[in-house]
């Protein structure tokens, strides 16, 4: 091994047990010498490559480690807390959305019976069919004849929806007919109440139809006659 | 969770001063290399179930490193000051040896980073030419030729020292 070759060689590595390079030591005190030279100097290398390490490091990382993982779960716990509110909220909204859509319809139609008794006091003068009729055409339905006695008709608002209302006078007193176009965020409850009044509904072809009346009234015969005489246009 | 904890224990034990020694020679700032070492044992924390052998995670927690110090460096590329430049000499009455010790120190600092890594890596975690190779993402020519260029440079280096000085004081 030349000259160069080995010091290229132990320039790389002075801890090479390479066979070759031992060889070549072995015979050459002048290789010896430089190796060893090469040696000491990698040895004080490395004293000076190992700087101190700052104090009670280790412990510091382990300490940022979980210090760092509570945060994390804190913050996790944090993300629960806000979801939870969130499904609450959410929860708390469609509860209120969705007992209002259940009680509208007939709740309505219950409430608007306080001051339907006002109403029917100051018109005098019967309603004939053709009143009626009109009046039902925008719901594109018309009477074939009259029911009973129309006492008043007028246009009043159901959850916000357009209806007619309808007084006719009964041999069980007065009782009031809704007419109510079909909606489907509306819900329709088939027979409802309060203290005062019960009512009864059911679903036509293109209108919910209400019948109210007092408490301990009969509904079924009005129904009936509703039901037999209006007409849906196609 | 106890087991992992315990596992990453071991872990800082074992390596924490070598990789705090690698980010410092990377850097030479040592509040930086604190810094970069805190780093990446958060990392080394984050994925320690991938980690399986002490070799493999030796390697591992150089490359964060690595990558932390290139993350830091395109960061604050405007800011940093080589702190080289900055070194408070200190002239208080050292012994030779200690004198000789600066001495090397600076030189080791001042050779180019090329020349200074696989040296590292050789010297104070015992990496093999390949494993240096492997490292660094070199061909294992390429690092024996830096590693003869960096003893090179530095005996050069303390030769010329040594010569100085032996005027100065003749």
């Amino acid at each position: 091994m030349d000259e160069l070759e080995f010091r290229r060689r132990v320039y790389a590595n002075p801890d090479t047990t390479d066979r070759d390079v031992v060889e070549a030591a072995k015979s050459d005190p002048a290789k010896q010498a430089f190796w060893q030279e090469l040696k000491a100097q990698d040895s004080a290398l490395l004293d000076v490559m190992r700087v101190p390490v700052p104090e009670d490091m280790a412990h510091k990382l382990i300490w940022q480690q979980s210090a760092n993982e509570f945060v994390r779960h804190r913050k996790r716990s944090r993300w629960y807390i806000a979801m939870a509110a969130s499904v609450a909220f959410a929860v708390g909204i469609s509860f209120t959305l969705f007992n209002r859509a259940e009680v509208s319809l007939g709740n309505e139609a219950l409430v608007h019976m306080q001051y339907a008794s006002a109403e029917q006091s100051h018109s005098g003068l019967p309603v004939d069919l053709t009143q009626v009729n009109a009046k039902l055409a925008g719901f594109g339905a018309s009477l074939t004849d009259m029911l009973g006695n129309v006492k008043v008709a007028n246009y009043c608002h159901l959850s916000n929806v357009r209806s007619l209302h309808l007084i006719i006078e009964t041999d069980q007193g007065l009782m009031s007919v809704f007419v109510v176009p079909q909606r489907d965020d509306v819900l329709l409850p088939e027979a409802f109440s309060n203290d005062t009044y019960h009512g009864e509904a059911v679903k036509m072809q293109r209108a919910n139809i209400l019948v109210v009346g007092d408490k301990d009234a009969d509904l079924h015969p009005v129904m009936q006659e509703v039901k037999r005489k209006i007409q849906f246009s196609a | 969770m106890k087991e992992k904890q315990q596992r990453y224990e071991a872990l800082v034990h074992a390596f924490h001063a070598d990789i705090y020694r690698y980010a410092y020679w990377l850097v030479k700032d040592k509040s930086i290399a604190e810094d970069i070492v805190q780093e990446t044992f958060l990392r080394a924390w984050r994925s320690l179930d991938a980690l399986k052998e002490q070799q493999a995670a030796k390697s591992w927690l150089i490359t964060i490193v690595r990558r932390e110090n290139a993350r830091r460096f395109e960061r604050k590329q405007l800011e940093t000051v080589d702190i080289d430049d900055v070194s408070v000499i200190d002239d208080t009455a050292h012994s030779d040896s200690a004198t000789e010790q600066r001495d090397l120190h600076r030189l080791l600092g001042g050779l180019s980073e090329e020349y200074r890594e696989p040296l590292i890596l050789q010297l104070l975690f015992g990496f093999s030419g390949e494993e240096i190779a492997e490292q660094l993402n070199l061909n294992k020519n390429t690092v024996m030729t830096r590693l003869f260029r960096a003893r090179n440079q530095l005996r050069d280096a303390i030769q010329r020292q040594e010569n100085q000085r032996g005027r100065h004081n003749g």
